[in-house]
């Protein structure tokens, strides 16, 4: 349903080159937390399976960064797409927020097979809307290939390390998925209020403070100040 | 006395633990986290550091911040009404930056640790890096020199340290040079032009400066000007750190030194925009390296005094600090282990006990392995579990297979006891190989450390030997301790230390003493008995874009995924299988 606005989000070279090369740093970073998760875990299977994930992830990284920088290199100098839309089109665990240290397996295993999951349906589709970019179509057919493995290894663990609870554990994860969401929009929105506060205030109350801060930066030397001797004294200012 | 130091909020954020006047513990929490250069409250370094002590917090009589968050705020605001209105894109942000948390580190601190606020004090940043040189350096007396971007207002600081007979010491900062004229900013923004993320790719600059000529001194020298009183003025119009936290340079900056490279083009020295670039490195280190020296020099001569302690992030420049060693007059030249701002937690701790408690100035232990230990138990049981080969066996059979290894051409997983303290690895988490020929050189940028072929290997030699192998000045050997000098290959040396060698004849070497690293020498000195030459490749064991390993499970994840041919962890060796070895034997023979 989303095709045409996803095709006109790539349409434009800048933007998909930033798309890749942003892609790129999201794959890498979600390799990094699944390379901590092999490092944390005690279960030896688990253990290679998460670094063979990890591996599989850096891999990501590298073809989307150097696909990135192929296509940067036929663009125009200086050129930046007017709008980046980085909601619309996230890449593989860039909109989910994973503390590993502080999840089980169970609840891991649940999380990964949910993110590789939405992953694999939102990358299929940038597939299809680059059918005319070939080179870039073949980077997410071969990732598509992964996240489909990454996909069932993740249920397949979940079934066995919690035979029972497993479908209850998926709840959760998409209960916790929706509450993150929730989360980044609410702090998305409180930080474009609060800079646009901050930048209302910023030109009413502070041009008059602004002439006094210059005027004293006028009156100050250049060169060497001397530390004067009650500043190597007491710690317990914070000023 | 119980007291923990913190750096945090900016970059590599630290714990640091000294009971009664002698460090105990210090950790990085990127090494915890494994999040390079991890800037957050460092709650798993503190745990660990409190752990490790076996002290609750309750038992603290004092938690020292390595700077005062209101000053710098207060930079930060002035800084933000000076350049009103470019800045009015920086000032949410720097507002949001700084009223979010970074301004609350009382009540932070507080929180997290439950101790009342009273116990919660703040030494200023310079004041931190100056402790962590002098507290740390085996003199009574010396010049200090602390040099980075900037802390709260100060960027650069010259002082004097003294230690006195009754136990007492004392540091006395005398003068300053103050933001937005900070060398380590001029530096930081040549990094962020040569398409290096800044606070991380300096070390590149310096690498990728040997391959140039310092033909652009000229021009550098219209971005930073020296003042009559002996210090020295950034031009601000080239700049834009100060008004933006985008970018660091300004279009003016561009139309002097041409366009910005960008960070997803490789450099190619075979073109002009790679010698451009390479020229550009090598002109901000010669002027960065003059400015230090000629201040160095003004410093010594109004001080009088053979020692000199240096600190700040510039203070990891091993190229200026040898500089400094040759030209300025001092004849010791001390640099801590950790010089930037994780150092910071270090040297807030110690100087919170000499100088605002008072205490008697102890001895610190000259090493920098202060972090946790290896446990090579939990490397066999790991290896056990995933069916690879593994042994055990006591010091003198790990040591004489390991030297074998590394006398086949193999690469080794060195980690042992302690994790250090500080970005370089000094022996105890090393990725180790011979260092004769630049085909080791290339299979560790290509197969482990990924990274930019301009980046040089240091090299690991005893302490007794290297004068024969490295142009040793008088003092160089001090500064090769922990690294932080770059010295010269002996000519009649190089053909055979070339994997550790630099296109300018200059390698950043470790002369090790034995009482420091007891298994590491050891077995570079079985190695020498081998090879007919006791030195060896030591690099960080880490990927790129990773922190240094800590854990046996992060060298064995570590020595999985990349090219490294043996694991050791304390007493245990774990082997990649026969067949890929054997490939790797035939390729090196």
């Amino acid at each position: 349903m989303l095709a045409p606005l996803h095709r006109w989000v790539w349409s434009c070279d800048e933007r998909r080159v930033q798309k890749l090369l942003h892609f790129g740093e999201t794959e890498t970073d979600g390799g990094r937390d699944i390379l901590r998760a092999a490092e944390m875990t005690s279960d030896p299977l688990l253990r290679r399976l998460y670094l063979k994930h990890a591996i599989d992830e850096h891999r990501h990284g590298d073809m989307f960064r150097r696909r990135g920088a192929d296509l940067f290199r036929t663009l125009t100098p200086g050129l930046k797409p007017a709008f980046q839309v980085e909601w619309l089109a996230p890449g593989g665990h860039g909109a989910d927020d994973l503390e590993v240290q502080d999840e089980s397996d169970n609840d891991l295993l649940a999380f990964l097979h949910l993110s590789e999951k939405a992953a694999a349906s939102r990358f299929s589709v940038y597939r299809d809307v680059l059918q005319r970019d070939e080179p870039t179509c073949a980077v997410f057919d071969e990732i598509l290939h992964d996240e489909v493995f990454h996909m069932n290894y993740t249920l397949t663990q979940l079934t066995r390390v919690a035979p029972e609870q497993h479908r209850r554990h998926l709840w959760r994860a998409r209960l916790s998925r929706l509450g993150k969401g929730y989360l980044r929009v609410a702090t998305a929105l409180a930080g474009v209020l609060g800079t646009l506060l901050l930048t209302i205030q910023y030109f009413v109350f502070v041009p008059p403070f602004a002439l006094l801060a210059k005027r004293a930066q006028r009156r100050e030397h250049v060169g060497w100040h001397p530390v004067s001797p009650d500043r190597n004294g007491s710690l317990d200012k914070q000023y | 006395m119980r007291i923990l130091g913190l750096s945090a909020h900016y970059h590599d954020s630290a714990a640091a633990l000294i009971i009664d006047g002698v460090p105990v513990c210090a950790v990085q929490e990127e090494r915890l986290s494994r999040r390079k250069n991890d800037p957050s409250f460092p709650l798993a370094a503190i745990e660990w550091c409190l752990h490790h002590a076996d002290v609750e917090p309750e038992d603290l009589d004092a938690v020292v911040f390595y700077e005062r968050p209101m000053l710098k705020f207060d930079r930060i605001l002035t800084c933000s009404l000076r350049t009103f209105p470019h800045s009015w894109r920086a000032f949410p942000k720097a507002m949001r930056n700084s009223l979010g948390e970074k301004m609350w580190v009382r009540g932070i601190i507080s929180s997290h640790l439950g101790i009342p606020g009273r116990k919660i004090l703040f030494a200023e940043h310079h004041q931190s890096h100056a402790a962590a040189a002098f507290f740390t350096a085996p003199t009574d007396h010396a010049a200090i020199l602390t040099v980075d971007g900037v802390g709260e207002w100060t960027t650069l600081c010259v002082g004097v340290g003294e230690r006195f007979r009754n136990d007492t010491a004392r540091i006395n900062l005398q003068r300053e040079i103050r933001f937005p004229h900070s060398l380590g900013m001029l530096y930081s923004t040549f990094t962020a032009y040569l398409g290096f993320p800044v606070n991380e790719g300096e070390y590149k600059v310096m690498g990728l400066a040997g391959y140039g000529r310092p033909t652009m001194m000229d021009r550098v020298r219209k971005l930073i000007q020296r003042t009559p009183d002996g210090a020295f003025t950034l031009d601000l119009d080239y700049f834009s750190f100060h008004t933006t936290a985008e970018s660091s340079y300004s279009p003016r900056f561009l139309e002097l030194f041409g366009p910005a490279r960008s960070p997803y083009e490789p450099i190619d020295l075979e073109t002009s925009d790679g010698l451009r670039f390479a020229d550009c490195a090598a002109s901000v280190q010669r002027v960065l390296e003059d400015t230090l020296v000629e201040m160095t020099q003004s410093l010594h001569r109004e001080t009088g005094l053979p020692d000199l302690c240096l600190g700040g992030g510039v203070a990891l420049n091993g190229l200026a600090n040898a500089r400094i060693l040759a030209e300025s007059g001092f004849e010791r030249v001390f640099v801590p282990p950790a010089p930037g701002d994780a150092g910071c937690a270090l040297g807030a701790a110690l100087y919170a006990d000499r100088i605002h408690f008072g205490n008697p100035d102890g001895e610190v232990p000259d090493h920098p392995f202060w972090g946790p230990s290896v446990n090579g138990g939990d490397l066999a049981r790991i290896a056990g579990e995933d069916g690879q080969q593994f042994s055990e066996c006591d010091d003198q059979a790990l040591i004489g297979q390991t030297a074998d290894d590394l006398a086949a051409g193999l690469i080794v997983g060195w980690m042992d006891g302690p994790l250090e303290f500080g970005p370089r690895a000094l022996g105890h988490r090393s990725i180790l190989a011979a260092p004769h020929n630049v085909g080791m050189r290339d299979r560790l940028n290509r197969e482990i450390k990924y990274r930019e072929e301009f980046r040089p290997f240091a090299p690991v030699v005893p302490i007794e030997v290297a004068d024969r192998y490295f142009e040793l000045p008088p003092g160089g050997a001090r500064l090769a301790r922990f690294m932080s000098g770059v010295f010269r290959v002996r000519p009649e040396w190089r053909p055979r230390l070339e994997a550790i060698t630099h296109i300018d004849g200059t390698t950043r070497l470790q002369a090790l003493e034995r009482s420091m690293a007891p298994r590491l020498y050891d077995l570079v000195e079985d190695y020498g008995r081998r090879s007919g030459m006791p030195v060896l490749l030591n690099t960080s064991f880490n990927l790129a874009g990773e922190p240094i390993v800590n854990r046996a499970v992060e060298g064995y994840s570590t020595f999985l995924r990349s090219g490294i041919d043996v694991l050791v962890a304390g007493n245990t060796r774990v082997m990649k299988r026969e067949s890929q070895v054997a490939h790797r034997k035939e390729a090196v023979a």
